[in-house]
This record gives structure tokens, sequence and C-alpha cells, in this order.
């Protein structure tokens, strides 16, 4: 239990967010649109865009599978199922049998042995790289061979998008981000709402559309059509922390359904706002919202020629770490035990460890590690935008058993995630299995323990590994 | 030309210009494929060359993964150290590879070599009858056979043959070295290929991770 009284709440709390979004989710379903492409039209873009984004890691790691099955032992969707069209080394098989027919150095031999590819097998692979991997990347760990099965189920993501298969409540939500630039209503004007809200209701000030700033932060829709206590938390924080920094309202948002869909076309049209904002206002480092797979479609994204920026891109609890790290954010104590989720695009696919664990350790928190921790942490079953698909919400819960131990094995009351969709996963699951563990926010729970008078003058960001 | 002589000669020596041309083949024509640019500022300016670490350090699971890969880690280097110690230690296959190349080193004592064939040849057997016991995951393929079948066959023809066990000594010294050049002539083609691949795939992906400042 926290030291600290809570404030009285202006916004609902994150079971009523939960509840919210349940049902929002469920309107997605119907706005989905229906495959307008001939059947022929569609495998063949299927097949054009693997063969487009095969490159020479993607070929090695697809020629490389001995079928050890180690990668099962990985696997939270076969763990918890048994079942073996779950196993990892499956979902590369129509990838290899696109790449052997179509680019494979031996392709005049296997297009005379391989059928191909038809509809119907796009349509199974549907459940392969959509509900049952969340490119959480734990079968690499394993894999005698280190084969990176996540990015070749991302390229097959790619590809069902161009055969106008992605699962409708990613499409639903793709089609809105590509033609409104919004992420279930969230605009501009949202944001300005829930900005002025806040200064109303908490007193917090949150900087919106400054002309020049040394910090850019990103918020994301869950903060402000569900959970606004997020970016309240945010505010707080930043404002204690005196740090020069605004939200822009031409590139706030951090979900990006182009990465979790698979449509790069959209990652790009969705990043490319966000750079020119931060650009504009002169910021030095650009905060990411707690919103697991917004690092890697930014911080790690590929295409974006990160040396060239003026800026440094962080995670927020990076970000904060950092300050922490450096004692310039000083916590107070956090009573009982609490243990620390990593979201898998925050951690074992985008490194940021230390940082949250330096935060509670400035808490002062009898912290524990689950049994397996950082690169091995066993994903929450929510992540690459699974949280969003009905049909796969069997292997979520079959999947989330395996988190439940491992949290209650620490002993843990109170259970730390830094990403709002694993966050949205482990209360599903709280409140399925009648769970008695704590979900926290991590710049939730710092902002209920800011401990220090607030600083005053302004505080440059903390930049490099040295901070 | 009795059928030794067809073993010894052309069967041998085109299994292994096959073997070489293959493998040759295969393996240009994946890696001349253009790789694709990760832009991305990396974690750490020299963090990236950690990633080659991977190469070396997937060769034994890490302790997460230990009870999970026991079995299979254990009968795996028990064969490939096995096989190799037969491949090359052995004095009929040295005076082969003399032959072949003017290399030449001690061999070792007959009991040593048939202890090595015996000890790969079992724990090749426990890794099909784990394969075997549990479809679900392995996912075995026709290839995962053929290759299994290819292997076990230089192992058990050569084993019978120091015996002089089945037909008399030369058919049966024919058969094995005609075994062995099946096994050559198929090595480019299956997963035994994954001899040089495991090379690639682990520094391709240990490279990845290591930009990101993730240790796998």
């Amino acid at each position: 239990m926290s030291s600290v009284a809570v404030p009285k709440r202006i916004f609902p709390t994150f079971d009523q967010v939960f509840q919210g979004f349940a049902s929002q989710i469920g309107m997605l379903r119907e706005m989905a649109p229906p495959p307008s492409l001939p059947e022929t039209v569609r495998v063949r873009r299927a097949i054009d865009t693997l063969i487009a984004e095969t490159n020479a890691d993607e070929a090695v790691w697809l020629e490389s599978c001995i079928r050890c099955g180690q990668c099962t032992n990985a696997c939270h969707f076969f763990q918890a199922t048994g079942e073996t069209k779950y196993a990892p080394l499956r979902k590369m098989n129509l990838y290899r049998r696109v790449y052997q027919r179509e680019l494979g150095p031996f392709r005049w031999w296997y297009r005379l042995v391989l059928s191909p590819i038809k509809l119907s097998d796009l349509e199974e692979l549907q459940e392969l790289v959509y509900d049952s991997c969340s490119e959480c990347g734990r079968c690499t760990m394993v894999c005698p061979m280190g084969i990176d099965i996540a990015s070749l189920v991302h390229h097959q993501r790619s590809a069902l998008v161009a055969a106008e298969l992605v699962p409708p409540e990613l499409a639903a939500l793709r089609m809105e981000q590509l033609h409104r630039g919004t992420v279930f209503g969230a605009s501009a004007e949202t944001l300005r709402r829930v900005v002025d809200t806040i200064r109303e209701q908490a007193g917090i000030e949150i900087p919106l559309d400054r002309e020049r700033a040394e910090v850019m932060v990103l918020s994301s829709a869950v903060d402000l059509v569900g959970n606004c206590q997020g970016l309240l938390a945010t505010g707080k924080v930043m404002n204690h922390l005196g740090v020069d920094w605004t939200l822009c309202s031409d590139g706030f948002e951090s979900a990006n359904f182009g990465l979790l869909s698979g449509d790069m076309a959209l990652w790009k049209k969705q990043v490319d706002p966000i750079v020119a904002a931060a650009r504009r206002i002169g910021a030095k480092t650009l905060v990411i919202a707690e919103c697991g797979h917004a690092y890697p479609a930014l911080r790690w994204n590929p295409m974006l020629k990160g040396g060239d920026l003026p800026f440094e891109m962080m995670y927020m609890s990076e970000f904060l770490g950092r300050q922490a790290k450096a004692g310039r954010l000083k916590l107070t104590p956090i009573e009982g035990r609490i243990t620390y989720h990593d979201p898998c695009k925050t951690g074992r696919r985008g490194g940021a460890f230390d940082e949250p664990r330096a935060l509670l350790k400035a808490m002062d928190a009898d912290f524990v590690e689950m049994p397996a921790n950082r690169e091995f942490n066993w994903c929450c079953g929510g992540g690459a935008g699974i949280f969003l698909l009905e049909r796969a919400t069997h292997l979520r819960d079959a999947s989330f058993r395996i988190k439940m131990q491992q949290v209650d094995a620490t002993g843990a009351e109170t259970v730390v995630v830094s990403c709002a969709s694993c966050r949205l996963n482990f209360e599903s699951g709280r409140q399925k299995n009648h769970w008695g563990t704590r979900v926290e926010s991590l710049v939730e729970l710092v902002a209920e323990h800011l401990g220090d008078e607030p600083h005053t003058g302004r505080v440059m960001p903390i930049r490099g590994e040295a901070a | 030309m009795t059928l030794l002589d067809f073993a010894r000669g052309p069967a041998i020596h085109w299994s292994l210009i096959i073997m070489a041309t293959g493998t040759i083949w295969r393996l240009l024509g994946v890696l001349v494929l253009t790789r694709g640019a990760d832009l991305s500022r990396p974690r750490d300016a020299f963090g990236n060359f950690k990633g080659y670490r991977t190469v070396f350090s997937r060769a034994w699971p890490s302790g997460e993964f230990t009870t999970a890969t026991r079995y299979q880690t254990a009968m795996a280097y028990v064969f490939h150290l096995a096989t190799l110690v037969v491949v090359i230690g052995i004095v009929p296959h040295i005076e082969f590879i003399t032959r072949l190349t003017g290399a030449s080193w001690p061999g070792l004592p007959n009991a040593a070599g048939v202890g090595a064939g015996v000890l790969a040849l079992a724990s090749l057997f426990a890794l099909i009858a784990r394969r075997v016991s549990k479809p679900a995951v392995y996912c075995s393929t026709w290839g995962d056979y053929l290759s299994w079948v290819l292997m076990a066959a230089p192992l058990v023809t050569g084993l019978m043959a120091f015996a002089h066990l089945g037909p008399r000594y030369e058919t049966m010294l024919a058969i094995h070295i005609l075994s062995a050049a099946l096994l050559f002539a198929w090595f480019p083609f299956g997963k035994l290929m994954h001899a040089f691949w495991f090379v690639f795939s682990r520094a391709q992906s240990g490279v990845a991770y290591a930009h990101k400042g993730v240790r796998i």
C-alpha cells in the first residue's frame, strides 16, 4: 500500500477505464472495412510484400530452422495451450514457402514441389501472426540458431495488410488512424479538452503547443479517452522536475496502428508529424508515453535515421529513471512488496531495463524480480495489438495464467507495469481471475510518491547512457 | 568396376562435388541478397559489436531454459562430438582424407572409434525417439526424417563393416561408402546446412538485439 494519501480522483479508476475500453473494442468489429480486392490480387499483393521485405537477414533465418522444437519452451501461447499450431517454428512456415518458391537459391525445385499460396493459407495465417504472436521475441532467447521469429511474424503481418486480412479490430483502428489521424477518436480537440480539465479540476498545468521547449512529451489514446490519470500524472511529475516541456497538438499520439497492423506506410505517416513537431519546437528530448509499442515505433524505427535527429527519444520510464539515477527525482518510500513487469517492446525488444528499476529503488521499494525477468520475462499475452482482438480472448486468458504464476512467486502485493496495453491486459486478467494483486502504472506511481520540494529552475534533460 | 570401386571412385567423388557446389550455391544465393538497414541510433555506439558474441554464447542454453532443454542439449552435444571423432579420428577415414588432400594425422585405437560410433548412433536414436514422441513440439517435415536416415546410415553401415556383420566385407564397405556419399550429396539441400547457417543466424540476431542494448 502506498504511504501517501491518494488525492481525490477526477477521472475514472483504471478498472472503470478497462470496462469502458472493452465496450469500445466491441464496436470496432462492426467498423472494420470488408475486403475490396479480387482474391488473386490479394494473394499476389501478400506475396509481393513478402518478396519486397525479404533481405539476407530474413532469408538466413528462414533457412536456419532445424525444427528442434526448443522455441515451444519459450512461447506463452504454446505453453498455455499445448496446441501444436501455436509452436513458434510453425509461424515461419508460410513465409518460408513463399521464400523458397520465389527467392531461395533452389526456387526452380521448390516451384515444382511446393504448392502456390492460396487465400485460404493466408486466412489461416491470420490467427498465427496476429492472435497468437505478440512479437515478444522470447523464442529467440532459446533458439539454438538465434532466429528472430518475431521479426518474421511482423513481415507476415505486412503481407496480411496487403491481402486485406487484418483482424477487424486492428483494421478498424488502422483505417481510423490512416484517414482521420485519430485513435479511438482521440483528436487534438480531445487533447485540449483533457488538458483543460486537468488544469481546472486538478490545478495541474499541462503545457500545450508551446513554441519552444526542451522536452516534447507524447500522450496516447488510452490516456485521452480513458485513463486521463496517466496524463495528469505525467504533468505532475514533469512540473515537479521543473522540466521545460510541452505537448504538441499536431504530434501527440504514441499509439501507432501502422506498426501494430503491419502497415509500414502508415507507420511512417504517423511518425512524421511527431518528428516535425519536435524539430519545430527545438526539442532535445522526445518522451514517449507509457505505450509499449510506441517505443519501437519511434525510438527503434529502422526507417528513421536516429543519428541525424536533433533530439533523443526515450520512453517515459527511461526519462524518469535517468532523473532518479542522477538524484534529481527524490521519491517517498512505498510500502509492501513490489515486482515489475517488463513490457516486451521496451524490455527484451527495447533494452530499457535499468531505468524503471531505478525508479522503484528510488521509492525504496521491497522490490522482488519475477523468476523469469528482464530479457527472459514472460509476455502478459496482450501485446502487439492482441489485447484488442476478441477472437484471441481465450489465448490471452490462458497465457495470462503464466504471468500470474510469475507474479505470485514473488509474493508481491503490487505489480508495476509501464505500458497501457500490458496494464489493460493485466486489469482484464485481474478481474477475470479475481486476482488480489494490485496493478500500477509506473508514471502514476511516481506521481503519487513525489518527495522533495519541486524544482524551480529549469532542468536540462539528461542525455546519453552515462546519465 | 566392382561396387567397391564405384563407391570409392565416382560415387564419393561426385557426392563431394555436389556437396561443395550445392553448399556454395545455397550460401551465395542467400548472402548476396541485400541487407536491410536499421537507421535507428544504437543504444551504445560500439554496442553492436557485442552482438557477435551470440555466435558463441548460444552454443549453450541460458540458465532460464536449462531444465527444458537439458535432454536435447546433452544428446545433441554427444552426437556432434562423437560424430566428429568418428569422421576425423579413425584410421580408414584418415586414409581417405589423406588420399584426397595429402593431410595426415595419427588415428585412434579401434576401440575408441567404435565407442564413438556407438555413442553417436545411440544419441541419434535418442533424438529421433523424442522427435517422434512429441509431434506437437517438433512439427517435423519429411526433410527432417530424411536427414536423420541419411545421417544414421553411415554410422550403422560403418559399424557393421567394422564388425564384419551382414554381407561380405567388400560389399558392406561399399555400402558404407555409398551411404556416406548420399549424406554428402544431400548436405546442401536439407537442414544439415545449419552447420553454416548457425554462424550467420546467431550473429544477425545478436547484433539486432545488441543495437537496442539487449544481450541475447
